[in-house]
């Protein structure tokens, strides 16, 4: 493609590219923050991630219900 | 029997279930209970309660399952079929966006508030895939960390990863199906 039809819309070209993941990557990066810890940029990902999508953060709340019920099944499962 | 050996004796089913779901291997689990109620057979102490002498039988046995799972270092990390499942191709559309909608799973503290549900999440755990399961486990049960577990099974970080998030993908499916679709706003 030639250059001279590119309208650039953002002063930084580079950016939204590089934060813009589909829900698929974004979902694959909260599980693995269940394991290790994210860098800096990837959690930057997933928070841009979430400001413009409806699923991804219901996706988040359901791992969070997840990892306070393991917590507690571990701590029942250890008493009572 | 003394009280000391029948109180322990009726704790032995509770901790075969869990050596079962941690080694998925039902003479592995004998053997690592086996050896859990003899240590504490030979060292009897009093407990104020049933609750106290749980928590101490549960720290011997986490003990003895993590001796039995270097010990069993390759068969433990033998991949079945089942686990190679890419989970991920029925969740999401080519364009990477989710088929489905996630659903609101509500008010956390009143799920945990049913003590059912978590005997469904124990359900679902222990009917992850073998290899799924165990790493799993090693996790969210015996608490080991990423690393460590990498070293007992000699994994990658990236095999460890692969296995996590394909077992957690379930235990998500398995409780939308098992509980929360069912109930959806837990009175």
């Amino acid at each position: 493609m030639p250059a001279g039809g590119v309208v650039r819309t953002t002063s930084q070209p580079g950016l939204t590219t590089m934060l813009n993941r589909s829900c698929r990557e974004v979902t694959r990066l909260v599980l693995e923050g269940e394991d290790r810890s994210l860098t800096l940029g990837e959690r930057i990902i997933v928070r841009w991630h979430y400001r413009i999508c409806e699923a991804c953060p219901k996706f988040g709340r359901q791992v969070k219900l997840m990892r306070r019920a393991l917590t507690r099944w571990r701590q029942y499962s250890e008493s009572e | 029997m003394s009280d000391f050996a029948r109180d322990v004796e009726t704790l032995r089913p509770q901790l075969l279930r869990f050596a079962r779901a941690q080694l998925r291997n039902d003479a592995w689990a004998e053997d690592a209970v086996s050896e859990t109620l003899l240590a504490a057979l030979e060292k009897p102490q009093s407990f104020a309660g049933r609750s106290q002498l749980k928590t101490w039988l549960v720290g011997i046995l986490k003990h003895k399952l993590i001796d039995q799972l270097r010990r069993q270092q390759r068969e433990a990390t033998v991949l079945s079929g089942g686990d190679a499942e890419d989970i991920d191709d029925a969740l999401f559309g080519a364009d990477g966006a989710w088929n489905e909608m996630p659903a609101d799973w509500g008010d956390p503290e009143a799920t945990f508030a049913r003590r059912e549900f978590f005997e469904v999440l124990e359900a679902c755990i222990e009917h992850l895939p073998p290899a799924q399961g165990r790493v799993f486990m090693m996790r969210e049960w015996l608490e080991l960390d990423s690393d460590e577990v990498c070293k007992q099974l000699a994994i990658s970080s990236t095999n460890l990863w692969v296995m996590l998030h394909r077992a957690r993908l379930r235990l998500r499916e398995c409780l939308q199906a098992g509980w929360f679709a069912q109930r959806r706003n837990p009175a």
